[in-house]
Parts: C-alpha cells; sequence; structure tokens
C-alpha cells in the first residue's frame, strides 16, 4: 500500500504542468514559497555567505591577514599538486576507499538489519529495552571506546586472547592491535557497534508506517516471517534506505577520523590506517598550512558532489532522489 | 578585614622586608631585592619609602585585570576565585584574571582568535612554532624594557634568558620551570618483592637486565611483565634504554625536535647512528622473547597503572615512571611492608661510566612559555605581576598558601620559614589545586624549599618521589638545553622536511622494535635512512648543526 | 496469531540470541562506567572493578557537584538543547513540507543549492568572521540560529512526508484549507515517528555539540558540558606532545594532566550523558504501527 503510495506520487509528478506564466505561477503559489524562503535566507547566510574561504585553497593564505584574503598571493593548484605529488598520496587514497567502502558495505545494512529483527520482537518490554540498550554506545566518546577496544583486545589478559587461549585456539596471545591485517575489520566492528542501535532509530521509524493489516493478511496466508519482511517491511522502508544509501554514497571520502586516530596508535599500523582527514590533521591543522587543509577539503568535495550526482541519477529510476 | 589582622599584617611586612632584603643579597648581590609582599600596601603608606623613585609599577598598587588563555587540549585557566591563591589575590592585590576557554580545541580556537584580531592579554603556551608565528606578524610584546625593572625572573634565570630570545634580538617568552638545577625523574622501577624473590641480583648493566629479565619471564611466566616501557610511542622507556649504550647519549637525541646524533661539530643521523642501531636490536631482542609488554605501542595510561599497582611488572621504566610508582609504593605497603617499587641507578652496556649515563634530559628553560599579547592595555603591570609570580613570595603562595599559616618570612638562603603550624597534607592538597595556576613556575627557587622541609623527615617519612629524586634521578638526568629550538617553521620547506621525516621515524621506530632479527633492524633503518636522506633530511640536518652551534655560543657566551 | 513454522521458530531463536549479546555487549561498557564513578579512584586503578562497586564511594560525584562550572555547563546543556531542537524541527518541518510540494517553482534547484552544502563549506575561519560580524559571539542565540535548518533532517522529513496519502492533501484542499494550514492540521499530526525521531537526533546534536561552544564562547558561563567533558577526556589522550619534550618537562606535564582519575571522569560522563540517554525511551512510544492508519479511516 505504501508502496502505491509512492507510486502514485511519482506518476503525479511526472505529469506534465500547465505552462503558464512562471511569474503568475509564482504569486499564486505564493504561501508554498513561504515556506521554503526562510530556509533557503538561512543556509545562504550561513552556509554560502562564507564560501569565499574556498579560494584560499588556490592561496598562499596567511592567517594573520584574517577575513582580508585577497592579500594573499594566488598560486594556482600548488596545494592540489603537493596532496597529488606526496608519497603518502596513494595509501591515503587507497585506505580512505577501502575503509569507507568497507563501512558501507556493512555499517550501512546493520542498523537496517537490527531494525528489522526488533520489528520482529512481540514482546513490547523486551523490544523496548533492546532499543534503549544498543544506543548506549553512541554516546560514548571515541576516547572511551577506545580504550576499551585496547584493554579487550590486549595482550596481557586481554579478554579476547584470554578466550582463545582457553578453548585452545591459540597458544600465544595475538597481538591484535600492532597487526596490519586485523586493523580494518578492528575498526569496522567497533563503529557498527558504536552506531547501529542510534542509526537503526530512522528506520524503525519508517517501519511504524507499516500498515499492520498487512500482516495479519500475510500470516492468514501462511507466508512466513522471510516473506513478509521481503514482502511488506522492506518495501516500505525502501524511500527512507534508498535515500539514506545516496546520502552515504555521497559521503565515501569520509572515512573517519576519530576512531582511526585513536585505535591506530601503533605507528607500524599507519600504512593501513592513514586516511585523508588523519593525514591532512596531521599535516595541514596542527602545521598551519591552511590552504593545504582547504584544498585536500575542496578535493574531497568535488569527488563527494559527483559521487552523489551519480548516486541521485541512478536512483531516479526508482522514484526516490534527492532532486 | 579586621584590625587586630592589620596589625599582624604589619608586623609581619616589617620582618618580611628585612628578610628579603637579606635574601635578596645573599642570592644575586648585584639585583636589588624583589619588591616585598608587604609592599601591597593595603593602606599601609609607610612602606613606600622603600620604593626607588623611578617608573617602576608596583603589583598590587593599584588594581590590575588581564585575560589569559591556555593554549591546550586538557586545559582551561581556571576561575579566578576557584583558587585559594587566586582568592587571596584578588582581595590583597586587587588582581583579577579573566579565563579565555580554549574549549578542548586550541589550534582551531588559536587560529580563529588571530583571524579575528581578537588574541587574549595572556597566553600560556609551548615555546616554539605557535610563538614565532606570532611574533613575527607583530602580536607579541617584548619585555627588554621591564627586565631591569623587576628583576626575579632575570635574578633567577641568569643568562639563560638569551636562549629565550627571538631572532630579532628580542624576549617575548616569560618561561615555566626554568632552571639551573637538573630536575625530572625519567629512569628505572624496580617491583621490590620480585627482586627479592628472585634473590636481588646484581642489575647495573644492560647484560643483567636481560638475565633478570628473563629469570622473571622464567619464574612468572604470564602473570607478570617483565619490562614495561610506558607509552613506547612516545619513546618513554624505550628511550631511556637507549641511553645505556654511549655515555653521555641524550633521550633528547630521540625527540621529534631533535632526531640527530652530535658527531663532532656535526649533527649527523639517528638512522645511522651505531649507538640507536645497537639499542634498537637489544629492545628488539627484548621485545621478540616477550621480555617487553607486547602492548608497548597500544596501551593506554589506565592499562599501565593498573598492572602496577597490581605489582604485575618487574622493571618499569619511562621519563616520568615516578607518579604512577609512588602512588602504588604506598598501596602496596600498605597491605605489605615487604612489597611495594624502588628505583635503581640508570642501567648501563658493559664497559661504559656509570656516572656518564643519564636517561632523561632537562632544559634551563623548563617546559613551556607565558606571551603578553599587543592586545594587552598595560603589558608591562602584567609582566609585573608574572614577575613578582615567579619570585619568592608568588612561588610560596602557590606551594604553601598564603603567609602566615604554613610560613611566615624568609631564612637567610631566601628560603620560606616554615611555622609550627604547618600541616604538611594541607600544603600537599594546595599544590595540586594550584597545578592549573602555576604559569611561570621557579624550579631554581622551589625545589630547594621543598628538599628544605623533605629533608627534616626521618628516611621512611619522606616522600617516596621525593627521596629517588634526590638520590639518583635529579644526578642522573642531563641538561639538553644545547638541542633547544632546533624547529624549523611548519609551513616552510623544512618543516614540510621535518613534517616527512617525523612520519618516516615513527614508524622505522615501531617497526625496528618489532622487528624478527638484527638483521631486519638493519634493514629497517637502511631504507628510513633512504626514505628519509630523499625527504631532505639532509638539509634539515645542516640546518639544525647551525642552529644548534648558535645555541653552544649562547650558553657558552652568555 | 498464526503459529510458526520451523524456519520461523529458527529465525525467532536466532533473533533473540542476537539481541540478547548486542545487547550486552552495548551495556556493560556503559554500567561498568556507572559502576568505576561510584568507586573509589584509588581503588579503582588497582582494575578489577567490574558489575558493582568495590569500595563504594559518592566522592566522586560529590567533587562533579561542588564544581559551580560543571552544574552551570550542565544547565547550559539543557537550555540550548530544549529551545534549540524546538526551533530547529519546527524550522526544518516547514522547509521540508515546502519542499515536498511538486508545484513548488525551482524545486529541483532548491534541493540543490541545499545539499551542495553538505559537501561544500568556507571552512572555519570565514564562518567564524561571519558569526562576530553577526554579533553572535558569547551569546546563547550562537547555540541557537546557526543550526536552525539541517539539510539532512530536511531530506529525512521530506522523504517521510513524501509517503504520506496523497490523497488527504487533496482532499484537504478541495476543503478550502491552505497550504500552511494542511501542514500544521494533516501534515505534522500524522508525522508522529519522524518527529519523533529527528527531534532525538537534533536533541542529541544540540547536546553532544562541543565544537561550536569551543569555538564561538570563551565566556565560561555559556559553556556546556560536554566541552568541559572533552577537555577532561583530553587529558588522557596521549598526543604527540610527550614525543618533543624533555622528560623533566614531561614530568611538570603529567603532573598537571594527572589530576582527574578515572572514576571522576566517568562521574562526569555519566552526568553529561545520562539526561540525553534517558530521552529515547519517552521517543519510542511514537513508534507504534498504524498510527498513520488509523487516521485515514476516521
Amino acid at each position: 500500500m505504501a508502496q502505491a503510495t509512492t507510486e502514485q506520487r511519482t506518476r503525479l509528478e511526472q505529469q506534465p504542468k500547465p505552462k503558464k506564466n512562471i511569474f503568475v505561477r509564482f504569486l499564486k503559489q505564493w504561501d508554498i514559497q513561504l515556506m521554503v524562503w526562510p530556509g533557503i535566507l538561512l543556509i545562504f547566510v550561513f552556509a554560502y555567505l562564507p564560501m569565499y574561504g574556498i579560494l584560499t585553497s588556490f592561496m598562499d593564505y596567511n592567517i594573520f591577514t584574517g577575513g582580508n584574503i585577497w592579500a594573499n598571493p594566488w598560486v594556482g593548484f600548488k596545494h592540489f599538486q603537493m596532496f597529488f605529488d606526496s608519497p603518502e598520496f596513494y595509501n591515503v587514497m587507497r585506505n580512505t576507499i577501502v575503509i569507507s567502502l568497507l563501512k558501507f558495505v556493512i555499517g550501512f545494512p546493520a542498523p537496517i538489519i537490527l531494525a528489522l529483527m526488533l520489528n520482529e520482537i512481540r514482546h513490547m518490554m523486551f523490544k523496548r529495552i533492546v532499543q534503549t540498550v544498543t544506543y548506549l554506545p553512541h554516546f560514548m566518546s571515541w576516547v572511551i571506546v577506545a580504550g576499551l577496544v585496547m584493554s579487550m583486545l590486549s595482550t596481557e589478559n586481554g579478554s579476547v586472547n584470554m578466550l582463545l587461549k582457553s578453548v585452545n585456539m591459540i597458544d600465544e596471545p595475538i597481538n591484535f592491535l600492532s597487526m596490519k591485517e586485523y586493523f580494518w575489520s578492528i575498526l569496522i566492528s567497533a563503529n557498527v557497534w558504536k552506531e547501529i542501535g542510534f542509526g537503526s532509530i530512522v528506520y524503525l521509524a519508517a517501519i511504524s508506517g507499516v500498515d499492520p493489516h498487512l500482516y495479519e493478511a500475510a500470516d492468514i496466508d501462511g507466508a512466513s516471517k522471510f516473506k513478509q519482511i521481503y514482502l511488506i517491511t522492506i518495501p516500505t522502508i525502501m524511500p527512507v534506505v534508498i535515500i539514506f544509501m545516496i546520502l552515504s554514497i555521497g559521503n565515501l571520502l569520509n572515512a573517519g577520523f576519530e576512531d582511526i586516530l585513536l585505535l591506530a596508535n601503533n605507528p607500524v599500523l599507519r600504512p593501513v590506517s592513514d586516511v585523508i582527514d588523519t593525514y591532512v590533521y596531521r599535516v595541514g591543522l596542527s602545521n598551519f598550512r591552511y590552504s593545504y587543509a582547504t584544498a585536500v577539503g575542496l578535493f574531497k568535495a568535488v569527488i563527494s558532489i559527483g559521487l552523489l550526482t551519480m548516486a541521485n541519477y541512478i536512483a531516479r529510476r526508482s522514484g526516490n532522489s534527492l532532486w | 578585614m579586621t584590625k587586630a589582622r592589620k596589625t599582624t599584617m604589619l608586623i609581619v611586612s616589617a620582618i618580611l622586608v628585612l628578610a628579603t632584603v637579606l635574601a635578596g643579597c645573599s642570592s644575586d648581590s648585584k639585583n636589588k631585592p624583589s619588591p616585598s609582599p608587604s609592599s601591597n600596601a593595603t593602606n599601609t603608606p609607610s612602606n613606600n619609602p622603600e620604593e626607588p623613585a623611578s617608573d617602576v609599577w608596583e603589583f598590587g598598587s593599584e588594581a590590575l585585570e588581564f585575560s589569559m588563555y591556555g593554549h591546550y587540549s586538557w586545559y582551561d585557566v581556571p576561575a579566578w576565585d576557584s583558587t585559594v591563591a587566586g582568592r587571596w589575590l584578588k582581595e590583597n592585590k586587587k588582581l583579577n584574571i579573566t579565563p579565555i576557554s580554549a574549549g578542548g580545541n586550541p589550534e582551531q580556537k588559536l587560529s580563529t582568535m588571530i583571524a579575528s584580531k581578537s588574541l587574549p592579554d595572556v597566553m600560556w603556551m609551548d615555546r616554539g612554532a605557535d610563538v614565532e608565528r606570532l611574533r613575527e606578524a607583530g602580536q607579541l610584546v617584548a619585555f627588554d624594557d621591564y627586565l631591569d625593572k623587576y628583576p626575579n625572573l632575570k635574578t633567577w634565570m641568569g643568562k639563560d634568558l638569551n636562549l629565550l630570545r627571538s631572532s630579532d634580538g628580542k624576549l617575548y617568552q616569560f618561561p615555566n620551570w626554568y632552571t639551573g638545577r637538573a630536575n625530572g625523574n625519567a629512569g628505572y622501577v624496580i617491583n621490590k618483592k620480585i627482586y627479592d624473590e628472585l634473590g636481588q641480583p646484581k642489575l647495573e648493566t644492560t647484560d643483567d637486565l636481560y638475565n633478570y629479565l628473563v629469570a622473571v619471564k622464567a619464574k612468572y611466566g604470564d602473570t607478570v611483565v617483565p619490562f614495561d616501557p610506558d607509552l613506547a610511542k612516545d619513546s618513554q622507556g624505550l628511550g631511556v634504554l637507549y641511553t645505556a649504550f654511549k655515555e653521555n647519549a641524550s633521550y633528547t637525541h630521540l625527540h621529534a625536535n631533535v632526531r640527530a646524533v652530535p658527531q663532532g661539530d656535526n649533527l649527523t643521523s639517528l638512522f645511522t647512528d651505531p649507538t640507536f642501531r645497537e639499542a634498537q636490536k637489544y629492545i628488539a631482542k627484548l621485545y621478540r622473547e616477550k621480555l617487553i609488554t607486547q602492548d608497548a605501542f597500544t596501551q593506554t595510561r589506565d592499562q599501565i597503572e593498573e598492572r602496577i599497582m597490581q605489582g604485575r611488572v618487574a622493571v618499569y621504566a619511562g621519563a616520568n615512571p615516578t607518579v604512577v610508582a609512588m602512588n602504588a609504593h604506598q598501596e602496596m605497603v600498605k597491605k605489605d611492608p615487604e612489597s611495594g617499587y624502588f628505583m635503581i641507578w640508570p642501567i648501563h652496556k658493559e664497559g661504559l661510566d656509570k656516572n656518564k649515563i643519564f636517561p632523561g634530559t632537562y632544559t634551563a628553560l623548563g617546559w613551556n612559555v607565558n606571551v603578553i599579547t599587543k592586545a594587552a592595555k598595560d603589558p608591562e603591570k602584567i609582566f609585573a605581576f608574572l614577575d613578582w609570580y615567579t619570585g619568592p613570595e608568588g612561588q610560596s603562595l602557590l606551594f604553601f598558601g598564603p603567609e602566615g599559616k604554613n610560613w611566615k618570612g624568609f631564612d637567610s638562603e631566601g628560603h620560606p620559614i616554615f611555622t609550627d603550624d604547618y600541616n604538611a597534607e594541607e600544603v600537599l592538597e594546595l599544590q595540586k589545586a594550584h597545578d592549573p595556576i602555576m604559569w611561570n613556575g621557579n624550579t631554581g627557587f622551589i625545589d630547594p624549599a621543598k628538599m628544605k622541609y623533605e629533608s627534616k623527615l626521618p628516611a621512611h617519612e619522606q616522600n617516596w618521589a621525593a627521596r629517588y629524586q634526590s638520590e639518583i634521578t635529579w644526578p642522573t638526568q642531563s641538561n639538553a638545553t644545547e638541542f633547544i629550538n632546533l624547529v624549523p617553521q611548519p609551513d616552510s620547506e623544512l618543516g614540510i622536511v621535518k613534517q616527512r621525516v617525523d612520519d618516516i621515524y615513527t614508524q622505522a621506530y615501531a617497526q625496528s622494535v618489532m622487528a624478527k632479527d638484527d638483521a631486519e633492524v638493519e634493514s629497517i633503518l637502511d631504507k628510513a635512512e633512504k626514505d628519509a636522506q630523499a625527504a631532505g633530511y639532509g638539509e634539515l640536518l645542516e640546518w639544525r648543526t647551525v642552529e644548534w652551534k648558535k645555541n653552544i655560543e649562547i650558553i657558552a657566551g652568555g | 496469531m498464526a503459529r510458526l513454522g520451523f524456519s520461523d521458530k529458527l529465525m525467532m531463536i536466532f533473533i533473540y540470541v542476537f539481541l540478547i549479546v548486542l545487547s550486552f555487549s552495548a551495556f556493560y561498557p556503559f554500567w561498568n562506567a556507572l559502576v568505576v564513578s561510584f568507586n573509589l579512584g584509588i581503588d579503582t586503578t588497582k582494575g578489577g572493578v567490574t558489575f558493582w562497586p568495590r569500595v563504594f564511594t559518592l566522592e566522586n560525584y560529590q567533587i562533579v557537584f561542588k564544581d559551580d562550572r560543571l552544574i552551570n555547563g550542565f544547565f547550559v546543556s539543557v537550555s540550548r538543547t530544549v529551545v534549540g531542537t524546538i526551533t530547529a524541527i519546527l524550522m526544518t518541518a516547514i522547509l521540508a513540507y515546502g519542499m515536498t510540494r511538486r508545484e513548488l517553482i525551482g524545486r529541483n534547484y532548491f534541493m540543490f543549492f541545499f545539499v551542495f552544502t553538505m559537501y561544500f563549506g568556507g571552512g572555519l575561519i570565514p564562518s567564524y568572521l561571519l558569526i562576530s560580524s553577526l554579533g553572535l559571539m558569547n551569546k546563547f542565540l550562537v547555540f541557537i540560529i546557526p543550526a536552525l535548518i539541517s539539510v539532512w533532517n530536511m531530506i529525512i522529513f521530506r522523504t517521510f512526508f513524501k509517503s504520506l496519502p496523497l490523497g488527504l492533501e487533496e482532499s484537504a484542499q478541495i476543503d478550502g484549507a491552505t497550504n500552511w494550514g494542511i501542514f500544521f492540521r494533516i501534515v505534522l499530526p500524522l508525522s508522529g515517528p519522524v518527529i519523533a525521531t529527528l527531534s532525538l537526533f537534533t536533541a542529541v546534536a544540540h547536546w553532544n555539540d562541543w565544537f561550536t561552544p569551543s569555538i564561538y564562547i570563551t565566556n565560561e558561563n555559556l559553556i556546556p558540558i560536554q566541552t568541559m567533558l572533552r577537555q577532561i577526556l583530553n587529558a588522557n589522550i596521549v598526543t604527540d606532545m610527550a614525543s618533543n619534550m624533555d622528560t623533566a618537562s614531561i614530568a611538570r606535564l603529567d603532573q598537571m594532566r594527572t589530576i582527574t582519575t578515572k572514576s571522576l571522569t566517568m562521574a562526569t560522563m555519566m552526568v553529561a550523558t545520562l539526561p540525553i540517554v534517558m530521552v529515547y525511551p519517552f521517543v519510542q512510544k511514537y513508534f507504534v504501527k498504524g498510527v498513520l492508519i488509523g487516521s485515514l479511516k476516521e
């Protein structure tokens, strides 16, 4: 049913609109325009006005010039060139892409699955407790989570090594946090664990739009749980899922920052842990290379908007797109 | 203020004036005594004749108010009347300090304050790049005109002050914990119980240490960590081990700000240094045989502290192992007087002179600095306060509380005279509470003053840390003042080189510790040398050599 | 309810087991932090404090609540969260509803105009100069006004609004309701779950935001508790600092940094997170199935 509404709406949207003078039409819908203009103005002031700062990525920005950025010399693409030419570039890009793809492939569906599981629980008290409890880790700062991961994976009485040892899977403790091959798994697991509950909230809200009669009807038809999820629940939340997917694809270059900084304590992990944001932090912000940091940010933004447009284009066919 | 108290103040003041005059003469006859604490003139104009007729501004004579900012992610200037000293200064010296919060985000905060031209009056920060950048932009106030008028800093720091001068020859930085005396806590802490159970073997050379660690491992297996190097990522205990392999080798050679070894007239590559290589092979052997905790590079302070507290570490080394070890010692001896920790004389390689091994370093310039910005309305008055603060009165106020309770006046050596009411516990509390406002600690003054009290106590009542400081750590810390200011501007060509070299070093350091055998240590360091040279390490070393020689000249010439 | 088939039973068992394991793993660290916050600091450093305090004390909380700044910060957090959430949700919902209307001229351009800002920004310094020239520095409003519109939330709102049955709006229109009337009297009442969700998201974002105050507030009376907590936690982060210092300075630095024990840190964390954590159970009651359907049948 919900699916039907979406389709109906899509059809309506595609109907050719009567062509009238745009000015007349604008005046006629002044009340709707009034709904969006305050937002447009706010965004214009707080997001667009400061955007001249982007220009500093083509300059050697000296912070003492403050807002008078025209006092700085133009250097063209120097900072971009420096980023592309730096010996770390290849590694940093690879890690960024791999880590964010992993986060996307595993971290994106995880909260949806949790929401679907919770939807199957009939015991309301249990459901509420699980919901509340799984959402707790979101509120722990990464410093605390990293400390926890470190003590769990420690070679000296870390619980994971103790467990593996007690079931005779290993003889010697494994130094998880100093071995490159484990880093990505540790990072992704910690992320999923931390955000799964919080991420599932919006899907739970979407699921609450399902007409319970549909389940009843399906039960009478003898459809299995799997089938019900597949045929009823998932189609209902699909619009939300698709929108979130588009947005996540646009975020593919944001592989993380604090989590990586705090979990990759051992410098030997750097070849697998260094991502754009940690790299820029190390060489840019803490060393006053503002233009460099801005240039890398701009590079990220251009790619992100490209990815987003692509994802949006593909999603258009399903009738759920951003624009 | 009651009348009785006023009278007491007057008497005390009179005594103090005398005491300070005496103290001033004995410590440095060339300088006139610091303004006495009593001349705060809460309404005692009679004190004024002592004042020289110059335009010296007397701290406390008029109200002073300024804003202050600490450039650290973990620190904010506390509310001024939240501390005993702050309240006292507000009431008695009309001083009020407005804190500017860094909000845990100092880099960005400072950037925005610079860009919007709204700097605070005083900033408390690390020496080096940030300060230099502000100075170059003309944002800082030079202190040269004030130095003679307000002489405490000059008196206590002496010619080392010249090392703080910027390239234009002027002084912009007011140092914190500057000192001419050796200080610091780096060294080795030993678990007493384990040591006793293993028959108190000789523990002097690197071979002794190795054998001891092997014995620990054999006897206690996984339950005890033989060697805990603290946070190895920051050098710490492993850097301490490095100094065992060469006489006069310095912990500072491994610093991000130095990363070089002096050889004759030049600073040379760390990666090719035979001592460094030998040390790395030794460390790698310990790590490989699991004599060093495998968590060395990843562990957190909590984990370390927990292990030390439980007595599960045989040897604990670090840049500052004493705080954790002292707390653990005190807890452990409560249950078992035979347990606890003690410190040993630093380990050395067989054949070296143990009196030339220095596991830690200090510099005459101390830890960090205060700078006064051009935003300040009355920079001279602020300087007058800072100078008062670092002098005997200010320091005694911070360490022992307002005058009258725990101390009264100064003795002939200029140390505070402790009263019969001296309350050791209260003093400890005060010091803890005042830590966040100790902006310009004067080690040369306060350490002997503290020792004066400590040394009167019987050995078992002496503070654990204080005892080992006087017996072991202070005599074995070397002066690394010649290696300061070797950091190029971060956004310059050399600054970018430094950044690359640091990256290469940090990785190679951890890799070589985790190497499979000696040959791998060699090859990792060879590769690091090659990469570093390609990144421009050679030029960086050349530049550092020049700067280093300048330092030596200043130190020698003074 | 119909009887479950074998595979359904198996699936339910798996779901229960999985949820219990996940819940425990999520709950334990929080519980442990709570336990540690009620345990004596020096005893905590010995380790082994897990499910229950070993040396119970209220000392840590006494210290937290003795500090005027933390109490004050707590109230700053509460007020900005309440005011910020109500205003932002209202503004964003209105915008989102306008953006769902297909006849809106320039709708696709507007959308791109908004989405663009999710990726492109001028950076901190221009924003700072803007905020200070607007006179928002050290003002409570700096928490509220720039956060009125969240593009992200607008997109979610819009997605949900779009899935509302179109018929409702159309029949209302025929009945002569204005667009604003439709929004307030039909759309909003039907959007319980999404309003609840986004209010929660917004409240959490407001509550957890340490960054805005760290930059735009210097007056300590307006610093929220999260910014303070962050500072306390920062003291435990190992930065590169120690690697460029001589050992004597490291000793001074340690002395400065170790003033907060783990127990005290945890107590502060509890004070800084529990209030916002408690909001969720209240939000859950809006996730009831069939809200929408019921209203359709009326």
